[in-house]
């Protein structure tokens, strides 16, 4: 019993992020996007962390009850359902799992957004939040810190990559990407295969660089087509997109690694 | 910095409820231990101060002498000549042989100092000792660095009337965890408690967002995000990070560092101009320890001359009828210091191509530390970044310990009226964690240049069939294979169920906390169930204490490849 009373405290600040978000894509040894939120509702049986129970009902709010939010500290109502960061005390507050990530950078829930201002508004909440800042603070605000904080940097990773904002907004949708099955097109296996002996076979960087472009290429066209098919809620291509993408980033990171 | 388990002093005062309800909390000092020089700065209320002893100096020398009964450090301590410092009682260089072992190259170059490095090659720590009145008396580098911050530890006390005990301090990026356990050590024996360690190009860093923060507030230049590299460059090591700064917020995008820097450059200048020098100085007796003294500080002050002018005449007599008469030109000692230029350059490169930043997008570059004042490394810098100019906001000897001072009111949450330590550095893992799997090879779970606070977790499995147990080794480093990397601890899964090979999934979970612990977790699945066959493992690193060199020798010993591990393959 003793081993796991540690272990939820560690695991406390990378709770769950959303409700759905299995960690089994976050494991693939060639791509690594964490740190996984671990899930409490997945059919994920790999994740270490998978089978620890959470407080969740510490942390979990609920969405009706938002706006009566009160601050833990100073007992402020929160003014709006953002309520991170107490507006009257500047106390850090609990996670709560209703806010979504587009929330959090103040953007409408869609795939195609601007990434231009992520950064800046990313630091503006790590000022806020970071942990660093909270070091002469109580334990359980410097907790709440590491919570919130690793959450905007999850945040700000999935929104600024296309791949894992697709998976994201899906996941939002309630539509699970699957990233383990195995390849079922023909085509696309035999394309993906052609490349990768390309890659392979690349005598020198400016071949790596010309294949690595033919990879952008591909993924702007199918971030496009995950864009419509999002849009017209057909989540069957959406998510046919998500696999295209998924194998061109893969390439892509196989020439990083040789370049 | 979350205080090690072997802290003795007590850690009563760093509870939060404690600190938050007193009106005047303690502003840790920032300290900056070079291998060369030494200075702390703190800050007043107003601004960054930097510390000045007795005898009105900023920089204090990072030696302690063991002449007298009692030893002293360059804080307190007046060297009558150089040549003091080169008898033999003095131990300097500490930061260069601190948690290192007795088989590393770093240790073996520090053979030739005039104190005693002692190498069993073994993998153990390095035996070093000081010679006092004929006797080679032993230390170790903790001790020595122990010795040399309770001095700097009593020159802040005296000069800031309060009791110290909170300290920011600066190292190098490369150092490994096992490394920072030293260090952090040394500060325990000293009284002291680290509140943070800056790698030190982030230190430079955070000075640099406030400067920026403050050209915002009087209106010189946007509030945009502007990017900077950073090059520092002292005498033990060269390191480099790529920042992007906006709003007082240094990201760190990537660090890179290496183990290279002025004593690489003086000792192959000294190489150069007596290249039989090792058979000359292996005897270790008190000529040679004397002649060699002679040609270093000889050397030192011809390599100081070159970077104001174009050649140096150097005219030594190392007595034994041995005498050096050499004209050095610039382009020669360019050449004969080729190799630390080049892994200078290749740092840069590194780092650039890590933070994903074209050179064109870099707004600014610092070089600073000792070395700055090379032309060659300044001029390598601006060609590598195709730049004409450098930036000039900063003193180069001094921008490392403001940025540790800073950190530390920004730590001890400490505010300022005018906006001043309204900062934040966003720090990055300097090196890649992971585990020994696939036969030798280091395969990292948290790669380097991780955005901290981080998680990752990777999947491996077995290579046996029934294999029912596996070690997890785990390394830090960015060799490829392990003995390349640090070793920071390992321990054994037991109990997996019998499975043919490939079956089991083994996944090892890293987690580094806001506290920059480091724990590995593992555990075990089997294919179908939801739940870890067997409890997970648990374990704070680094565990491993001294010595390590040969335990995984004797791991491989005993074990062979009967608990190895793979990565699971990505499927097509």
């Amino acid at each position: 019993m003793k081993l796991w009373t540690p272990l939820s405290t560690i695991l406390r600040r990378t709770l769950p992020s959303i409700p759905y978000f299995p960690t089994s894509q976050f494991q693939s040894p060639t791509y690594n996007f964490s740190p996984s939120p671990p899930s409490s509702s997945t059919n994920s049986p790999n994740s270490l962390t998978h089978n620890f129970h959470f407080p969740l009902k510490t942390f979990c709010s609920g969405s009706p009850e938002n706006f009566h939010v009160r601050c833990w500290t100073c007992g402020h109502v929160a003014k709006a359902a953002l309520f991170l960061v107490c507006d009257s005390c500047r106390t850090i507050q609990p996670v709560d799992q209703s806010v979504d990530y587009f929330h959090i950078f103040g953007l409408e829930r869609k795939f195609d957004i601007g990434v231009e201002n992520l950064e800046g508004k990313y630091k503006e909440w790590q000022k806020k939040l970071h942990p660093d800042l909270v070091h002469s603070k109580s334990e359980e605000e410097r907790g709440y810190a590491a919570e919130q904080s690793g959450r905007v940097i999850d945040a700000y990773r999935t929104l600024s990559k296309p791949l894992l904002r697709a998976i994201y907004v899906l996941r939002l949708e309630g539509v699970d990407v699957d990233e383990e099955e195995t390849l079922s097109d023909p085509e696309l296996l035999s394309e993906i295969l052609e490349i990768r002996e390309a890659v392979e076979e690349a005598a020198d960087s400016q071949e790596l660089n010309q294949i690595q472009s033919q990879m952008r290429e591909k993924l702007s066209h199918w971030s496009n087509s995950f864009a419509n098919a999002y849009r017209c809620r057909n989540f069957e291509e959406a998510q046919n997109s998500i696999r295209r993408m998924t194998y061109y980033e893969r390439v892509n990171e196989e020439i990083v690694k040789k370049l | 910095m979350a205080e090690p388990a072997y802290t003795v002093a007590s850690d009563s005062d760093t509870t939060g409820e404690e600190k938050s309800s007193s009106a005047f909390p303690e502003i840790a000092i920032g300290i900056d231990v070079g291998t060369s020089q030494c200075s702390v700065a703190v800050w007043n209320g107003s601004e960054v101060v930097i510390l000045k002893n007795t005898r009105n100096q900023k920089k204090m020398r990072s030696y302690v002498t063991f002449k007298d009964d009692i030893p002293s450090g360059g804080v307190s301590h007046q060297l009558s000549h150089e040549h003091e410092m080169l008898s033999g009682a003095a131990i300097f260089n500490m930061k260069r042989l601190i948690g290192r072992v007795d088989t590393d190259p770093v240790v073996h170059s520090s053979k030739s100092l005039p104190f005693l490095v002692q190498t069993l090659d073994i993998g153990v720590r390095p035996f070093i000792a000081a010679l006092v009145n004929n006797v080679w008396r032993s230390t170790t580098p903790e001790e020595v660095l122990a010795i040399f911050l309770v001095e700097l530890k009593a020159m802040a006390e005296v000069q800031l009337k309060r009791p110290i005990r909170n300290v920011v301090l600066t190292i190098p990026v490369s150092f490994s965890r096992f490394q920072v356990t030293r260090i952090e050590r040394a500060c325990a024996m000293a009284g002291l408690h680290v509140l943070r360690l800056m790698p030190e190009p982030t230190a430079v860093a955070l000075l640099y967002a406030q400067q920026q923060q403050q050209a915002v507030h009087e209106n010189i230049g946007g509030g945009a995000e502007k990017i900077a590299l950073i090059l520092n460059m002292g005498a033990g090591y060269c390191d480099v990070a790529v920042t992007a700064t906006a709003g007082g917020v240094s990201q760190i995008k990537a660090l890179a560092g290496s183990a290279i820097g002025g004593e690489d450059i003086l000792q192959n200048t000294m190489h150069h101009l007596l290249p039989d020098l090792e058979i000359l100085f292996s005897k270790h007796g008190i000529n040679e320890i004397k002649s060699t003294g002679l040609l270093r500080v000889a050397t030192q002050d011809a390599i100081h001359k070159l970077s104001s002018q174009t050649s140096v005449q150097i005219d030594v007599d190392l007595g034994n009828e041995l005498k050096i008469c050499k004209v050095v030109d610039q382009e020669e000692f360019e050449e004969v210091n080729k190799n630390v230029f080049e892994k200078c350059e290749s740092l840069i490169i590194q780092c650039l191509h890590d933070a994903k930043v074209q050179t064109e997008d870099v707004a600014d570059i610092i070089v600073v530390g000792g070395c700055s004042y090379i032309p060659k490394l300044r001029n390598l810098v601006m060609s590598v970044c195709k730049r004409q100019e450098l930036y000039k906001g900063m003193n180069p000897v001094e921008a490392a310990v403001c940025g540790a001072a800073l950190e530390g009111a920004v730590a001890s949450g400490i505010s300022d009226p005018f906006g001043s330590l309204d900062l934040l550095t966003i720090q990055v893992t300097p090196l890649a964690i992971g585990i020994r799997a696939d036969g030798n090879k280091f395969v990292p779970v948290i790669p380097r240049n991780t955005t901290m606070p981080t998680r990752k977790e990777l999947a491996f499995t077995t290579v046996h069939d029934n294999q029912t147990e596996a070690l997890i080794v785990v390394y830090e480093g960015e060799g490829e294979k392990v003995e390349e990397n640090h070793l920071l601890g390992y321990f054994k899964i037991m109990g997996i169920p019998p499975a043919p090979k490939g079956v089991p999934e083994i996944n090892v979970c890293m987690d580094i906390d806001a506290s920059n612990v480091l724990r590995v977790l593992a555990g075990v699945v089997l294919p179908g169930s939801r739940h870890p066959a067997i409890p997970v493992m648990e374990v704070r690193m680094p565990t491993v204490d001294d010595g390590h060199g040969w335990c995984v020798e004797a791991l491989h010993r005993t074990y062979g490849s009967g608990l190895d591990l793979v990565t699971i393959q990505k499927k097509i």
